[in-house]
């Protein structure tokens, strides 16, 4: 049994359903991505996981077991708009969570200790938050998530605001965390951590689950249809190809789409007739032009 | 219980930390040590200045002055002395050298006497640049009755025992009837319970507005700062309601005790107790019962609105928001606050009476009514039976809408809204 089930639930706010016979299972040591555009019912799905809102349908177990407000304290959730108390010290409130979700003051703070030492902030212990840069606020918010060793953490929009160096030491940490076989739903607009973090994910649009699986699977079930080449020289001819449908042309060379694979090798033999080719690649397609295509598919 | 107590502490604290109620506490301290020394300080000030200097012509109306002068060297603490100026003949002359007296500081003021309309006595005025005080005014009043009195008394050759019993003062008390046991309040018992309603209804007011704006403002500022998302993962919304209501009430409670402690500790003061008991005032004949019904009434007061603000802070996301929104709590604060003022004068009328059933009024008005009117015990019972009930249903919605508002963002909902979210939060 995975530690976090969901299993069809669905939300309705009035006569809007924000989420709609969604389920997603996620185990020990893993952590679960849920995409979706902005109101596409990420944060009510996450809501529904935290047992802040009830689903209206369908249900969600944990260890096998339903909500019961003793889970809480086996949880974590950054919330995707941050928010601390911006006028209280760092150690107050950290310690002042970690001890609402069941740990005693003295764990809660050398948890807190060890978490600054860990994002080499310890000078900030005592430093109201709203002295700190943004890129520590989200630090100490982070730390506020996970100090009293949740098992199911709940991670939403996790790196957003921060610089690339906060964020491959956060995403360093998360997956230290999923290593310690910490269970994690992230939610996020950034396909390339999707890509680098998540087993399984669910793109989501419009209250509805429109994509499910392991990324690898997902990324089968779309054909390889982008052809990177550069070259020395200038390649003529490429857009009379069979089998090529665009080519855009831009500083290291082109990039072109084709019908099928097979194309592929036509456009490799082509440009080798015209002299030597330093690049050659039959990129299989992004989790972001997956979610484009599958989201904007729908729009229509 | 434990996560209450944790928000209890923890809402205690960051309050106790805080620069605005340490300036709070010490801003109020020192206002209420001025307001109890008060009296004295007036007292001081009048008489320390000496009497007001009224000046009078030399040689004019002798026998009234001198009559004048003897009723004011009776009087303990006189407020008017007289001086004698000399002036020419004249009425242009003597004019000009009273006023150069009081240009020269010498006099305040002067008198001046015209033939009266009897005859008998003339007409006194009182020429000055500044108003006379009521004080003095009366004294001087007094004393040229006590005068005229002399003048006309002296001429019916009344005996020394006659003129004594004519002079003797008459003696006129206040007394409150007591139904139940027959036994009355005196007047001065009379003014120390009004004086002690009167402190107590500022004490409940600003305490139940402080508390209350201030429960709100925290429970605002948590949602705009998205605290409240992190806050209601972790703990019972009920235990989180409840843990910051209990420790606000206990801060209150020890601004309270601050205060109260510097009023007592000013008020016993050797020198203002003689200033208080020449107004009257006796803090030794405060009914006690008086004291425990201000107590529990401030209780139920407080937590009534307490809840009140709580559940309208949980409704609106931003801080701007927030004094409209609270703004008929309150109004209703400040009616009960008024009517309990009108009441000070006409504790008895129909007004009060109904009044004090009504929940959001009853702890100003039956605090008023136990301490000043004489209500049967099972108005009192009636009364509080309704507040307690209310208390419950304001503290059981007010918990509902708690759960539901902390998690709505965006412009204050209708009730419309709220009750649709009500049922889709399921509580």
């Amino acid at each position: 049994m995975n530690r976090l089930v969901v299993q069809q639930i669905v939300k309705r706010y009035g006569d809007r359903t924000a989420v709609s016979g969604l389920s997603l299972e996620v185990g020990e040591g893993e952590i679960y991505g849920l995409l979706g555009a902005n109101g596409a019912g990420k944060t009510t799905t996450m809501r529904m996981v935290l047992g802040l809102i009830m689903p209206d349908e369908g249900k969600v177990t944990y260890f096998g077991k339903p909500y019961s407000r003793e889970l809480l304290r086996t949880m974590g959730y950054l919330p995707e708009e941050r928010g601390m108390y911006p006028k209280i010290k760092v150690s107050d409130q950290v310690v002042y969570l970690g001890q609402l979700r069941g740990m005693s003051r003295k764990e809660a703070d050398s948890s807190l200790k060890r978490w600054l030492d860990r994002f080499e902030i310890p000078e900030h212990y005592d430093k109201k938050v709203e002295e700190l840069s943004k890129g520590n606020q989200q630090k100490i918010q982070f730390i506020a998530a996970v100090v009293h060793r949740p098992k199911i953490l709940v991670l939403d929009e996790a790196f957003s605001g921060l610089d690339p160096v906060n964020v491959e030491l956060l995403k360093a940490t998360v997956k230290e965390l999923r290593d310690q076989g910490t269970t994690i739903l992230f939610s996020t607009h950034r396909m390339e951590h999707v890509e680098e973090l998540c087993r399984n994910i669910t793109i989501m649009h419009r209250s509805r689950p429109v994509l499910q699986g392991a990324v690898k699977e997902i990324k089968k079930q779309f054909p390889m249809e982008r052809v990177i080449l550069s070259a020395d020289h200038d390649v003529n001819g490429l857009d009379k190809l069979p089998g090529v449908s665009a080519v855009v042309r831009n500083e290291q060379g082109y990039e072109m789409k084709v019908d099928h694979p097979e194309a592929a090798q036509s456009i490799l033999q082509h440009a080798l007739k015209q002299g030597p080719v330093r690049r050659f690649e039959l990129k299989e397609p992004s989790l972001n032009e997956i979610f484009i295509r599958t989201v904007g598919d729908r729009h229509e | 219980m434990n996560n209450l107590w944790t928000v209890m502490s923890f809402t205690m604290k960051t309050k106790l930390r805080g620069k605005s109620f340490l300036t709070m506490t010490i801003l109020i301290s020192v206002l209420l040590m001025v307001a109890s020394n008060l009296p004295y300080l007036i007292d001081k000030w009048s008489s320390g200045g000496g009497a007001v200097k009224v000046g009078y012509v030399q040689g004019e109306q002798a026998e009234i002055v001198a009559a004048v002068d003897r009723y004011l060297g009776t009087i303990e603490e006189p407020k008017v002395a007289l001086v004698p100026i000399e002036a020419p003949a004249g009425a242009a002359e003597r004019s000009a050298a009273m006023r150069q007296a009081i240009e020269d500081k010498r006099i305040k003021g002067y008198l001046e006497f015209k033939p009266g309309q009897d005859g008998v006595f003339p007409s006194v005025t009182y020429l000055s640049k500044k108003v006379f005080t009521g004080d003095a005014s009366q004294q001087l009043q007094a004393a040229l009755l006590a005068a005229k009195n002399d003048a006309v008394v002296k001429d019916a050759k009344l005996s020394q025992e006659q003129l004594a019993r004519l002079t003797a003062p008459v003696s006129f008390d206040a007394l409150q009837l007591d139904e139940l046991d027959g036994t009355g309040k005196t007047e001065q018992e009379r003014d120390t319970a009004v004086l002690l309603t009167y402190v107590v209804l500022i004490l409940l007011f600003m305490s139940v507005m402080f508390s209350g704006q201030m429960i709100a403002s925290e429970i605002t500022a948590e949602k705009s700062s998205r605290v409240m998302e992190i806050l209601v993962t972790s703990v019972a919304p009920l235990q989180q309601l409840f843990g910051r209501v209990l420790g606000t009430f206990i801060v209150a409670v020890m601004q309270l005790i601050v205060f109260v402690a510097v009023s007592v500790v000013n008020l016993s003061l050797p020198h203002n107790k003689v200033s208080f008991a020449s107004l009257g005032i006796d803090f030794g004949s405060i009914d006690p019962i008086m004291l425990v019904s201000a107590v529990l009434l401030y209780l139920a007061g407080f937590f009534l609105y307490a809840m009140l603000f709580a559940a309208i802070g949980s409704l609106v996301s931003r801080t701007e928001d927030l004094a409209q929104a609270a703004m008929p709590v309150t109004m209703i604060t400040l009616a009960g606050f008024y009517i309990s003022f009108f009441g000070l004068n006409s504790p008895d009328s129909s007004f009060i009476t109904i009044c004090s059933y009504v929940p959001f009024f009853s702890p100003f008005l039956l605090f008023l009514r136990i301490g000043l009117a004489e209500p049967a015990w099972w108005e009192i019972a009636l009364s509080v039976a309704i507040l307690l009930a209310s208390i419950l249903a304001i503290g059981w919605l007010a918990a509902k809408i708690y759960r539901t508002g902390i998690l709505m963002y965006g412009k204050r909902p209708t009730l419309a809204e709220l009750r649709r979210a009500m049922k889709a939060y399921k509580v």
